[in-house]
């Protein structure tokens, strides 16, 4: 077999990142599939360093062409960098390159963590049944970790925009309004959602109540963004690049997402909706108000709704063609849909 | 379907070639090859539908945009509505069927929001028609693995 190209690249940049080390070597990249926002690689660096041979496995998350999702990197880097060491398990983060010399595109370069599972599949597949209860408990203890700190504390505030906490639902729904905007109007190939633009219409018209405090929200928290070990235990939240402070409510309510239940009828596949906002309350200190989360699940089905729309729009604009678009595409948009109607009690 | 399914067949016989290349690592091929079989599967269960879902479903809108038309207050949503042209029924090529399915929706979405808050039998009733005429295009479109 010989080396993926990105290899000799990858080992220049991190040498130029490394002045005491010599021998600066990458070997077995592999694209690991499913990272449809970024280009995901791991590797095994090795080099020498005070005369002993040294090895580390990596990850690099290089910008695709076009994403999905069109996020900022340096938020994403930030958020990882925030939590990692604490109560939340998230990776170290090693290097920010914003520059496309290196790698043609921007990247960040973070350690692996190695040995643990990430798919819902293998989670549900009945080798972790007698696990599910304790995977639960630990998902919305982690996730109330993050609605409980201090986003001031950790230095985010100065790389994420900080809303009053009042404004923090008008700032999500404009976002996701303006994505549908831009996907679908005067677009070729565009499918026009006037399911969500119904549940757009109620939001609007239906605002919930003010915040009860800012907060780091991941964006994306759900069964198949964290890693799991074979005890039970979550060793790793993965996929910060939606990150932003805003309502904790959103982050709680977009595991309720009914598409990610994964058919098992049960939140995240893994607990009913009641025992995991009473894990996450006991967690965070913070109460769930039914009518702010009813808001924000109906949001969230949105956004959804947004990211898959984006999604198949990367693909028909030709600037990615990677095949997981067109799988979240067709498998999710109409599903979607669906979880919209339920939540507006439509179905 | 959205991407169409020529360009995404188009799209996945490159990917198969490129896999073929025995300098593939075998754990990007084995995750490349799972993709195209889960996007395959799709395409395979929804090929024989589609054409008799988007012919019913034009049906239904434009009967559905011709009504909405004489009711709605606003003149320029009215004058589009009226001027949408009819499901002629001459083109029974996916593309052609779903570009007319897709402006239909666009019209469907601007005369749901103008009846929304409308209080007369006429327009509460198109206005129901509409939501339930959605209901059932979700259902028509349900894929057997959906997780909704």
């Amino acid at each position: 077999m010989t080396d993926h190209p990105l290899a000799p690249r990858i080992a220049a940049y991190v040498a130029g990142k490394m002045p005491d080390a010599t021998g600066v070597a990458v070997a077995d990249v592999e694209r690991i599939s499913g990272g449809a926002s970024r280009e995901t690689y791991r590797f095994r660096l090795t080099w020498t360093e005070d005369g002993e041979a040294r090895e580390r496995r990596l990850i690099l998350r290089r910008d695709p062409p076009a994403s999905l999702i069109d996020t900022e990197r340096r938020v994403e880097f930030a958020a990882y960098g925030a939590f990692h060491g604490s109560a939340v398990p998230a990776p170290q983060m090693l290097w920010l390159e914003e520059g496309s010399e290196a790698l043609d595109h921007p990247f960040f370069i973070a350690e692996e963590l190695v040995g643990f599972q990430a798919a819902p599949q293998t989670l549900f597949a009945g080798g972790y049944d007698a696990l599910l209860p304790k995977v639960a408990e630990r998902k919305w203890t982690i996730l109330g970790e993050i609605a409980k700190a201090d986003p001031a504390a950790l230095g985010l505030t100065g790389v994420m925009d900080a809303p009053a906490l009042d404004a923090c639902w008008r700032r999500e729904l404009d976002h996701w309004e303006a994505v549908f905007d831009k996907e679908t109007l005067g677009k070729e190939g565009a499918e026009p959602q006037p399911i969500a633009r119904a549940a757009i219409r109620w939001l609007r018209a239906h605002p919930p109540p003010p915040a009860q405090k800012l907060s780091v929200v991941h964006g994306d928290y759900r069964t198949g963004n964290f890693l799991y070990d074979e005890a039970g235990e979550i060793r790793g939240v993965l996929d910060w690049e939606m990150a932003h402070l805003g309502d904790p409510l959103e982050d709680l309510a977009w595991g309720f997402n009914p598409i990610w239940e994964f058919g098992r009828g049960l939140a995240g596949g893994l607990a009913s909706q009641a025992d995991a906002i009473a894990i996450w309350e006991r967690a965070s200190g913070l109460a769930v108000d039914p009518i702010a989360l009813h808001w924000w699940m109906l949001f969230n089905c949105v956004k959804g709704q947004g990211i898959w729309v984006g999604s198949a729009r990367a693909f028909i604009d030709g600037g990615n063609r990677e095949p997981i678009l067109v799988y979240a595409a067709w498998w999710l948009l109409n599903a979607q849909d669906r979880a919209i109607l339920k939540v507006m009690g439509k179905l | 379907m959205t991407p169409e399914v020529p360009s995404v067949l188009s799209e996945l016989a490159g990917l198969l070639l490129r896999n073929a290349d025995p300098d593939t690592p075998a754990g990007e091929r084995a995750n490349a090859l799972t993709l195209c079989a889960m996007i395959l599967a799709v395409a395979a269960e929804v090929w024989d539908d589609a054409a008799d879902i988007l012919v019913k479903e034009n049906r239904s809108f434009w009967s559905l945009i011709q009504t909405g038309a004489r009711l709605v207050a606003d003149p320029a949503l009215a004058a589009d509505l009226a001027a949408f042209p009819a499901f002629a029924e001459d083109d029974y090529r996916l593309s052609a069927l779903g570009a007319y399915n897709s402006r239909a929706r666009g019209l469907i979405i601007r005369l749901h929001a103008a009846l929304e808050d409308d209080v007369r039998d006429e327009a509460d009733t198109v206005y129901r028609t509409i939501w339930a005429l959605l209901v059932a295009s979700t259902e028509r479109r349900k894929l057997s693995m959906a997780p909704v």
